[in-house]
């Protein structure tokens, strides 16, 4: 079986987590510690209007009224928010303004990530190769956004947050917070306060985006949190597809990343979003790891509207997480695709709300939950459909995986119908590896470690499909990373 | 937090409410303001039990929460008993405990029937289950309460080793009604099924709650409820499984379908795995949808009108819970009770 | 005289789609008609509108049976009037026996025609007779209905209800599909026992394979909605092997 030694030759060389190298890097940072004045900080580092600034000050107002929420089946000690530096910049000025403009020593950094971030670099590569725009984070600003030019020329726009606040204000008025509102949650609340940046997207009624977008999110700063901040608008008739990655350095601490992702589809607009979320996990006793509490929501404002979630989810300590979408327009479409991997101590409480508002909206989940070690998954979801949403449909199907005697699986799924015309329809299975499979691919000659990776490929197959290609290979490598060891 | 508590003290301060998790769509702290008297001992003369029909009976009967406390059935013998709660007082509140225990061997059938004399009341009756090694219990419980009652059921169930429990529920829900079901697999190569049938319809409301426990290994968990809802009722349907640590060998399925009938009708499901063990086969299935069109031409295309050919196929859907009870007196009795709510 | 069913210019259409146009068709009391067309031509719409599928919009033309209008009738009407549609994918109801399905149906259309309902010794006696005709198990009918059935059991069991609801009109939509030869014999021999003076039928299919076992009095070519051809029997065996081009030309 080539395709499975060609598999297991890439495990082999790569590390257990290669992106766990720090950057050495002049920094400027904010004193540790969350007060309003943290809040101002921020802002005017950010050069913000003072509309910005006043939202975020309500914004932390509010965050100091509400609890930290401890229903999702993670453990985890106490966080202290006065510990955390909430602002974190390379000292090269803010938003460079070209490739040149940036610290050799960054760009080195995503090379070393295998993110091309020279405009050449992707023009010189393969003939008809598809092409991405990135948008780099490192820690609270983004260093660099590539093929803005090329994009502005069909009225896309993608730039930092920062920038979009500043040059694109009218739009991000009217959207900021319109999907995930200030208060939603505990962790939304604290990112409209002190958020740092993200990515903003626009695109303009009718027009089909050129190429992808990506944004690769790097915690590099110690003591830090990462709260960025994601708009993405698509206008009537427009499509555009975003990738997101991220990572962060092996650090014995636990760093939290509380992000905030909204998405608003108008009339027959689409967007695909992917996420391979790579942050550091811990070591194998849990020491260290990034805290991932993200809050994305999708609006699917406007009729026949479709919005699809893709997440490959095999990093961080802890994870928190709901990519949702509100099907607010008739006809319009949801999905969410998910394969969520932990291994020794992680912990990941992950999955989707669908909720049916417009009348024939539909929505399809596939998850795929593996565990392995002493870890735990858990698939947490909502399917709604309120009196109005004549005609929704949702098909769900979720796959949990054991690998291991101490390791453990939960589904924990809510239905709630509220009209006659609604069909819902759920599955779930909870399995380990088949002995008999395992056994059938060893007799054939795999080892052991490759009849795994076999078989789990073919377990998570459904939801790697749906990912851009490119992405698909990188995630196929980090769910062999993630199992390394845990069978043996 | 629990209703018992909260007759026994009248404090509605220990009333369930929507903030707890496991009482979010039975909501009782928003729907008592002041709990009821307890209910006065009961004088007068009981009615037949209406179901007691192909059922050779011994019955044990509590009304008002008071009566025997317990059965116990000795190891190696066999019974068919009818238990009967009743509820007399109008408008009065009551707590009742009962315990039925089958010792090593024993079997015995159950019909356990919740009838009502009057209204308005508010009750909260346990009963303990358990069964010793090998014996076998099959229940069927008819829960007929009062539109304007509310009422929670606890049964909580052990299961020895190599026990078999077969159960089946069937009810038309009340203002509130809870029936719950915490059943422990706690040595071993037990075997749980559990039937649920739910015709709710005007503004009625039924929650069936239920929690699978397999502490041990090779044990066996089988689970199907079925249920429709028409008017303005509403469905609960909270299904938990939980595999402990080494009950590897655990084989446990779960499905939950519902129809709903009217758009202000709703059903709510919580289908839930909770598993911490690698040698499982653990599945669920949760479906709630409308009736079939093409079926539904297909029996008009036959000549019926369309209310019958509803009627007809919403009987057939719920029904096929029926063919998992294997005593043929207690399926008698169950499809004569469903045949009683299908009547126009 | 006027044939047992009538059908005059009649169109419809399913949401915005029209899918028959001036469909015309005149069959006489105890003939067989077979319609034949391509797929996509309207055969399945036809037999949709006749017996009062919702979703179809009738938007012009008429269909009557014994001069009585049929398209202003409730399904379960035309039903009882005699209308059977024996169908081309038989619908599974589970947790229903067979035998309780077609009890409730045959006493349902009884009860409509203002008859006496039928007896259950009386039932089983017949359904016995006829099964054993059509060479069914009759356990088989115990099972709920068309469940587990493969495609021949679930056809034979439409023809058994044809059998025990004596229609006036039989309409057998692509009866042989998914039919091997020895099924297509039976089932073709059990609609052949019901052929009589005063009932008619129309058959539907794609193939003229049936047709070599049920002998249609006439044969109608349905193209693009309408019917552009008629003959006789051998009208069936033309199109077998010239196909349905020329047909399509002529719809166009």
């Amino acid at each position: 079986m080539p395709a499975t030694s060609k598999t297991a030759a890439q495990v082999l060389e790569l590390e257990r987590y290669k992106h766990g190298f720090i950057t050495d890097i002049d920094q400027d940072v904010a004193p540790r510690g969350l007060t309003e004045e943290t809040v101002r900080f921020i802002s005017a580092k950010k050069d913000e209007p003072d509309w910005m600034l006043a939202w975020r000050l309500e914004a932390f107002a509010r965050w100091r009224a509400l609890e930290e929420p401890n229903w999702a089946r993670v453990d985890y000690p106490p966080i202290d928010y006065q510990d955390i530096h909430y602002y974190a910049a390379p000292r090269a000025g803010e938003g460079p303004k070209s490739l040149d403009e940036v610290d050799p020593e960054l760009l080195a950094t995503y090379a070393k990530l295998g993110i091309p971030l020279s405009e050449q670099a992707v023009l010189a590569g393969v003939e008809g190769a598809p092409r991405y725009a990135v948008d780099a984070v490192f820690d609270s600003v983004s260093v660099v956004t590539t093929f803005k030019a090329e994009l502005a020329a069909v009225g896309v726009i993608f730039c930092p947050m920062s920038e979009a606040i500043r040059e694109h204000g009218d739009l991000v008025r009217q959207y900021l917070g319109s999907v995930v509102p200030v208060s939603d949650n505990y962790f939304a609340c604290l990112n409209s306060a002190v958020f740092s940046d993200g990515s903003f997207v626009y695109v303009p009624p009718g027009v089909r985006c050129p190429m992808e977008l990506s944004t690769y999110f790097r915690i590099n700063a110690e003591k830090s949190g990462q709260f960025e901040r994601t708009l993405i608008i698509a206008d009537r008739g427009s499509y555009v597809s975003y990738l997101e990655g991220c990572t962060a350095p092996m650090r014995d601490e636990n760093q939290l990343h509380a992000a905030v992702v909204e998405l608003v589809a108008l009339d027959d607009a689409e967007i695909k979003y992917s996420t391979v979320q790579n942050w550091y996990p811990g070591d194998a006793e849990g020491r260290g790891g990034i805290y991932n509490f993200v809050t994305k929501r999708a609006d699917c404002r406007g009729a026949r509207s479709k919005v699809s979630w893709t997440q490959v989810e095999t990093g961080s300590a802890v994870t928190w997480k709901y990519p949702s979408c509100v099907l607010r327009g008739d006809h319009s479409t949801g999905e969410f695709y998910s394969i969520a991997i932990t291994n020794n101590r992680q912990q990941a409480d992950t999955g989707t709300k669908m909720i049916h508002l417009g009348a024939h909206t539909r929505s399809r989940i596939i998850s795929k939950g593996i565990s392995a070690g002493r870890s735990s998954s858990t698939y947490r979801g909502l399917v709604s459909a309120h009196p109005k949403a004549k005609g929704a449909r949702n098909f769900t199907q979720c796959d949990s995986l054991l690998i291991g005697p101490h390791a453990a699986a939960h589904t924990t799924p809510y239905v709630e119908a509220r009209n006659s015309g609604a069909q819902f329809e759920h599955e779930a299975t909870t399995t380990r590896l088949s002995e008999e499979q395992l056994f059938y691919a060893r007799q054939r000659g795999l080892t052991q470690e490759e009849a795994v990776q076999l078989l789990v490929n073919g377990f998570v197959k459904d939801v790697l499909q749906e990912l851009p290609m490119e992405f698909a290979v990188e995630a196929q490598k980090l769910v062999a990373i993630s199992l390394e060891g845990s069978v043996g | 937090m629990s209703l018992a508590q909260a007759l026994l003290t009248g404090d509605p301060g220990y009333l369930p409410s929507r903030r707890e998790e496991a009482w979010r769509w039975t909501d009782l702290r928003g729907l008592i303001r002041v709990l009821p008297p307890p209910a006065p001992a009961f004088c007068g003369d009981l009615p037949l039990a209406s179901f007691a029909a192909p059922f050779p009976t011994e019955e044990v009967v509590i009304v008002d929460g008071q009566g025997p406390t317990g059965l116990d059935i000795p190891a190696g013998e066999t019974r068919r008993i009818s238990l009967r709660l009743i509820n007399a007082a109008a408008g009065a509140g009551h707590v009742g405990r009962v315990r039925v225990s089958l010792e090593a061997g024993a079997r015995a059938v159950l019909l356990q029937t919740h009838e009502a004399l009057a209204g308005g009341y508010v009750g909260e009756t346990q009963i303990d289950i358990s069964l010793g090694d090998g014996a076998r219990l099959e229940r069927l419980v008819l829960a007929d309460d009062r539109e304007d009652a509310v009422s929670v059921t606890i049964s909580d169930v052990r299961l020895a080793r190599g026990a078999v429990f077969n159960d089946a529920v069937l009810t038309t829900g009340a203002r509130r009604q809870r029936l719950e079901t915490r059943l422990t697999h706690a040595a071993g190569e037990s075997e749980a099924r559990l039937l649920g049938l739910y015709r709710l319809a005007g503004r009625r409301h039924a929650d069936l709650t239920s929690l699978i426990e397999h502490e041990s290994p090779g044990s066996a968990s089988d689970q199907l409820v079925k249920g429709t809802v028409d008017g303005q009722s509403r469905a609960v349907f909270q299904g938990r499984i939980l595999v402990r640590p080494g009950a590897d060998r655990t084989d446990a399925r779960m499905g939950h379908h519902a129809l709903v009938l009217s758009d202000t009708a709703e059903v709510d499901a919580k289908p839930e795995l909770e598993i911490y063990a690698d040698d499982v086969s653990c599945a669920h299935g949760n479906t709630v949808g409308t009736l079939d069109d093409e079926a539904l031409f297909y029996l008009r295309q036959r000549g019926m009108s369309e209310a019958r050919a509803r009627a007809f196929l919403t009987e057939a859907y719920v029904s096929a819970v029926l063919d998992g009870i294997t005593d043929q007196d207690l399926q008698t009795v169950a499809r004569a009770w469903l045949a009683r709510e299908a009547a126009p | 005289m006027t044939a047992l069913l009538e059908v005059r210019n009649l169109s419809a259409r399913v949401a915005d789609t029209q899918i028959l146009s001036n469909l015309s068709l005149s069959l006489p009391a105890g003939e067989v008609h077979a319609i034949m067309g391509p797929n996509g031509a309207g055969k399945s719409t036809l037999s949709h509108v006749l017996t009062g599928k919702p979703g179809y919009e009738v938007t012009g033309g008429e269909a009557r049976l014994d001069d009585q209008d049929l398209l202003a009738l409730e399904p379960e009407a035309r039903a009882s009037r005699g209308v059977f549609l024996s169908f081309q994918y038989p619908v599974e109801i589970p947790g229903v026996p067979a035998l309780t399905f077609l009890r409730t149906a045959l006493n349902a259309q009884k009860k409509a025609r203002g008859e006496a309902e039928v007896s259950a010794p009386d039932f089983l006696k017949l359904v016995r007779a006829k099964a054993a005709g059509l060479k069914m198990d009759f356990d088989m009918l115990k099972r709920a209905l068309n469940v587990g059935f493969s495609g021949g059991e679930k056809k034979r069991m439409e023809i058994l209800q044809m059998a025990v609801l004596a229609p006036r009109l039989a309409i057998l939509d692509e009866t042989d599909s998914g039919l091997d030869i020895d099924a297509l014999r039976i089932v073709a021999e059990g609609v052949n026992a019901l052929r009589a003076p005063d009932r008619s039928m129309l058959v539907i299919t794609h193939y003229q394979r049936l047709l070599d076992y049920i002998r249609p009095d006439r044969v109608h070519v349905l193209a693009g909605g309408r019917i552009v051809a008629s003959g006789g029997p051998e009208l069936a065996l033309d199109l077998e092997r010239e196909g349905y081009d020329r047909f399509v030309d002529l719809a166009a």
